[in-house]
């Protein structure tokens, strides 16, 4: 039925090991894109509709061109795999199982771009992932697909694994790179944007995970096809990881625009037991919340942003009626209080105030102004900070605050 | 040097031109529009992180950071519209909300960002419910420093001065969050030469100085600029200075010492000698004159001290032995008092004996202290002195007449072998404004000023000429040397109308540059 590009061995065993994955066509890819020009590949990922998936959803292909083609410095790849958004787990099922896949993507990005070398910024807590990422890494070098002269073409890559230290803010992308430069991480200033002035002041690239293994997805079956997935302009599928009170909670691999509803209801097999829908977070924690009567929605960028939510990392949380949205905006601004990097004003002592507020509410020790100051202390943050931190926290505080304010004040009469 | 193209933009409507590469922040201030900013100084990189400078800039959805958004042709930014305002009353509340509030105790009080802020933009009642976070407020992170954890307001410019200035790195940002605090690094103490800066640099009250800690509040102090002698770099200060109450006088005038900014010389820091070591200009002056005649006492007032002194020369003169007059100078001299003494003793009365005393020479750094603990030697050697020091040795009996200015000799020399040697001289005079071992040896002591209290000019240790004013009055009948020299120059009556002319800086400064190309070059 849908196609399954990057989910398609998930399952297998010994996929992660590089003779299963070259018995499967694999590195065909590497292979193929080395013989194109690297603006070719440039323009055929731009065509494909490839869009970020680590969030911000930037057009891939666009954000490659960026790189300064002439230039004394050298250039980098950062790979995002600091996975850290709430709800999501799509990059560590990728890594998990299909790590070559990724190492295509990142030598085809390197090739095209002028990379010769490539990191790999994954968070602390995967720390068995990163560890199969050096076994695959040393499979790939061992085949000629990293190294010198990569696969006789001339090309040479090294790709090193960078374990982060457990923060969520590292994987805002110039807080990792400052985090990979072994300096507290910390967001940068923008601009200069990465593409100009990235890791050690030189070019760089950072993709996510997800965006990479897709690269040699659409070399392999050409930009159209790839393209027609999804949507145009937002091409190929995703791996929608749903949790909460579904029947079956896991991965999927669907192609982006698959409805809401379908991916609960027909893929995630509908609510466990007799629960039934409240609200559903569709993108990671940062996506503002959707009502029950909101489902419907097709999950790609555009259409969520109509919404006024977003597709984000794709990590859907599926919340029931039992579940009290008074809890759910606890966890949501207890978790940005504790992330929040400090440095700005807004964020630091924003959400830090704001989660104080909720566990009086919480504790039944607020009244209806509380909830007023909430808004007011969130709408003081949103736009006004540093990096992105600030909206993907205040986001979801005001939906909540808007959508569920009822409960929350019949919460507080309790 | 080549110019920057200029660009022309408006700000709240008013059209403001800057050089392309400065930041909009850079260009209101030039333009006299104040942005409110905590995190920004000019001396750093932008940071972007207080985010009180946000403006309105048309065509562009989000209110932008003044401080980082450089200039673009036809730009038009907006700094007081009701969004900006707003949004600078919601960065204010954030900031207060967790601070202590402890302003009456504050050291910052008068002078605090924070407080000018609030003042302007904020003027609303806390809806902060919760209690506030108890955090370190007196914690000791260096020789002259404490740091309050509560009042900081993590702007991290001490973090960034630390790093990017004097390179020492002590400070860091600890923790994450709300949890965040600048501190110093284990085991680490802020012991360098420049740690004062801190205090001057902190918005708030968080760095405040040990020496100025509950000393008195910011809003009694008179500010004036001048020179710092204590090396021969020239660095620019402010003398800020308390006057008293009418009820009650205080035991000292000057409570602190700050920097002034001179891009040439200092930039916006001073190092810690010359912020600290003040107490010079209170501490044991000789504000008296001190005169004896055959072991008595005597009466005397300044221009009977003059006269005294021009009386004593004169008798030289007719019994045509002036050579044996002997002046021992020293480089805390401006360059006009030098070049009056050269005049006087040099070429009207051809002494024979001009020896200079200074401090000893101590260890300078690679920054702004030099090694040379005088102002301006540099000066002295423009003008055409052999600055060699005071042998004390074998010469006393060619001396007639011995003139010392300050008392620097006591540095230089055993009090005793000062003491034999002055014996053999029948007259001494010394002018000086400290008390020191060597006053009761003279038999004319007469008051002087400091450099903070007289006007001039000084030649640092690169060439530059600076001029001063006074910061302060003189205490008791402290004059300058200036004045003292320009009352002997017309005392000794043999060039009257040429002294009478000499009788300001200024006017002597004119004369200097007609007659020295050096002085002409930096008028």
């Amino acid at each position: 039925m849908s196609e399954k590009y990057l989910s398609r061995n998930f399952g297998v065993t010994d996929s992660h090991k590089i003779e299963v994955y070259l018995k499967g066509n694999g590195y065909s890819a590497v292979r193929n894109a080395l013989k194109i020009k690297p603006e070719n590949i440039i323009e055929e990922i731009k065509k494909a509709g490839l869009r970020g998936r680590g969030g911000a959803g930037f057009p891939a292909g666009v954000k490659w061109g960026f790189v300064p083609k002439k230039t004394d410095k050298p250039k980098y790849l950062c790979v995002n795999a600091d996975e850290g958004e709430p709800g999501t787990v799509k990059d560590r099922y990728i890594m998990t199982h299909n790590p070559h896949q990724l190492f295509e993507g990142i030598i085809i990005a390197s090739y095209a771009v002028g990379i010769n070398t490539a990191f790999i910024y994954i968070r602390g807590e995967y720390e068995n992932i990163a560890q199969r990422l050096e076994e695959a890494l040393d499979e790939a070098r061992a085949e000629g697909f990293l190294g010198k002269n990569i696969q006789g073409s001339g090309f040479n890559l090294d790709v090193y694994v960078h374990r982060g230290a457990g923060a969520y803010i590292c994987g805002e992308e110039t807080a990792l790179l400052e985090s990979l430069e072994g300096k507290r991480g910390n967001p940068r200033l923008k601009p200069p944007f990465p593409a100009s002035v990235g890791l050690f002041n030189c070019p760089t690239v950072i993709n996510n995970v997800e965006t990479l293994a897709n690269v040699p997805v659409i070399i392999n079956v050409g930009a159209d096809a790839f393209q027609k997935t999804g949507q145009k302009g937002d091409g190929g599928t995703r791996i929608f990881g749903v949790s909460g009170m579904v029947k079956k909670p896991g991965v999927y691999e669907l192609p982006v625009g698959t409805t809401l509803r379908d991916i609960i209801f027909k893929h995630a097999g509908g609510m466990k037991g007799s629960r039934r829908l409240k609200a559903v977070i569709p993108g990671g924690m940062s996506a503002p919340v959707l009502t029950a009567d909101e489902i419907d929605v097709p999950m790609d960028f555009e259409s969520l942003m109509e919404k006024k939510s977003m597709l984000g990392s794709a990590g859907i949380i599926v919340i029931d009626q039992e579940t009290s949205m008074v809890d759910v905006l606890k966890v949501v601004t207890k978790f940005y209080a504790h992330e929040s990097c400090g440095q700005c004003t807004p964020c630091r002592i924003g959400n830090a105030w704001i989660y104080r507020i909720v566990k009086r509410v919480a504790a039944r020790e607020a009244g209806k102004r509380d909830l007023d100051t909430i808004c007011r202390l969130a709408n003081n943050m949103l736009g006004k900070t540093l990096c992105p931190l600030g909206d993907a926290a205040a986001m979801p505080i005001l939906a909540i605050m808007k959508k569920f304010r009822t409960e929350i004040e019949s919460h507080l009469e309790q | 040097m080549k110019e920057k193209p200029m660009v022309k933009i408006f700000i709240d409507e008013k059209l403001v031109e800057a050089e392309e590469g400065k930041t909009i922040l850079q260009a209101a201030e030039a333009a006299g529009i104040a942005i409110p900013h905590l995190c920004y100084h000019d001396a750093f990189e932008p940071r972007g992180t207080c985010r009180l400078c946000l403006v309105e800039i048309e065509g562009i959805p989000k209110l932008e950071l003044s401080c980082s958004t450089t200039v673009k042709e036809g730009m038009k930014v907006r700094t007081q519209t009701d969004r900006v305002r707003e949004a600078r009353k919601g960065v204010l509340e954030f900031l207060l909300a967790e601070h202590p509030m402890d302003c009456p105790i504050c050291d910052k009080a008068g002078e605090c960002k924070l407080q000018d802020y609030y003042e302007e933009y904020g003027l609303f009642e806390s809806s902060f419910a919760e209690s506030k976070t108890r955090r370190e407020k007196k914690r000791d992170i260096g020789k002259n420093l404490i740091h309050d954890q509560e009042r900081c307001i993590l702007c991290a410019r001490c973090v960034r001065f630390m790093d990017e200035i004097t390179r020492t790195s002590e400070l860091g940002i600890f923790e994450r969050g709300h949890e965040c605090v600048v501190d110093v690094y284990d085991g680490m103490l802020i012991g360098n030469n420049y740690s004062g800066n801190l205090a001057e640099l902190c918005p708030v009250g968080a760095i405040t100085d040990k020496d100025f800690r509950f000393k008195t509040r910011t809003w009694f102090l008179d500010k004036g600029k001048s020179v710092c002698p204590l090396c021969s770099r020239g660095c620019n200060i402010s003398i800020e200075h308390h006057k008293g109450f009418a009820r009650f006088s205080l035991p000292k005038r000057v409570y602190r010492v700050r920097s002034e900014y001179n891009p040439q010389i200092n930039s916006y820091w001073i190092c810690d000698k010359g912020r600290y070591e003040y107490s010079y200009l209170d501490k044991n002056r000789q504000t008296t004159i001190h005169a004896v005649k055959n072991g008595q006492p005597v009466p005397m007032d300044w221009e009977q001290a003059l006269d005294h002194c021009a009386t004593e020369i004169k008798k030289l003169i007719y019994k045509n032995k002036t050579s044996r007059i002997a002046v021992v100078l020293h480089s805390w001299l401006s360059n006009e008092e030098l070049f009056l003494a050269k005049k006087i003793f040099l070429d009207d009365l051809q002494a024979k004996h001009i020896y200079f005393s200074d401090l000893p020479s101590e260890e300078g750094d690679d920054f702004l202290l030099t090694s040379e603990r005088s102002p301006n030697r540099k000066g002295a050697l423009e003008l055409g002195f052999d600055v060699k020091p005071f042998a004390l040795k074998n010469v006393e009996d060619t001396i007639d007449i011995l003139i010392v200015f300050g008392a620097f000799l006591i540095e230089n020399f055993n009090p005793a072998d000062i003491r034999e040697a002055l014996t053999h001289i029948p007259v001494k005079i010394l002018i000086t404004p400290q008390e020191s071992e060597l006053n009761p040896l003279m038999d004319l002591v007469i008051p002087s000023a400091h450099i903070a209290e007289k006007e001039g000019s000084l030649t640092n240790t690169d060439g530059i000429v600076q001029k001063f004013s006074p910061a302060l009055v003189p205490p008791g009948s402290c004059h300058s040397e200036l004045e003292f020299l320009s009352g002997l120059g017309k005392g000794i009556e043999e060039n009257f109308s040429f002294y009478k002319r000499l009788s300001s800086g200024d006017a002597v400064r004119k004369k200097m540059a007609e007659d020295i190309l050096f002085f002409r070059e930096k008028e």
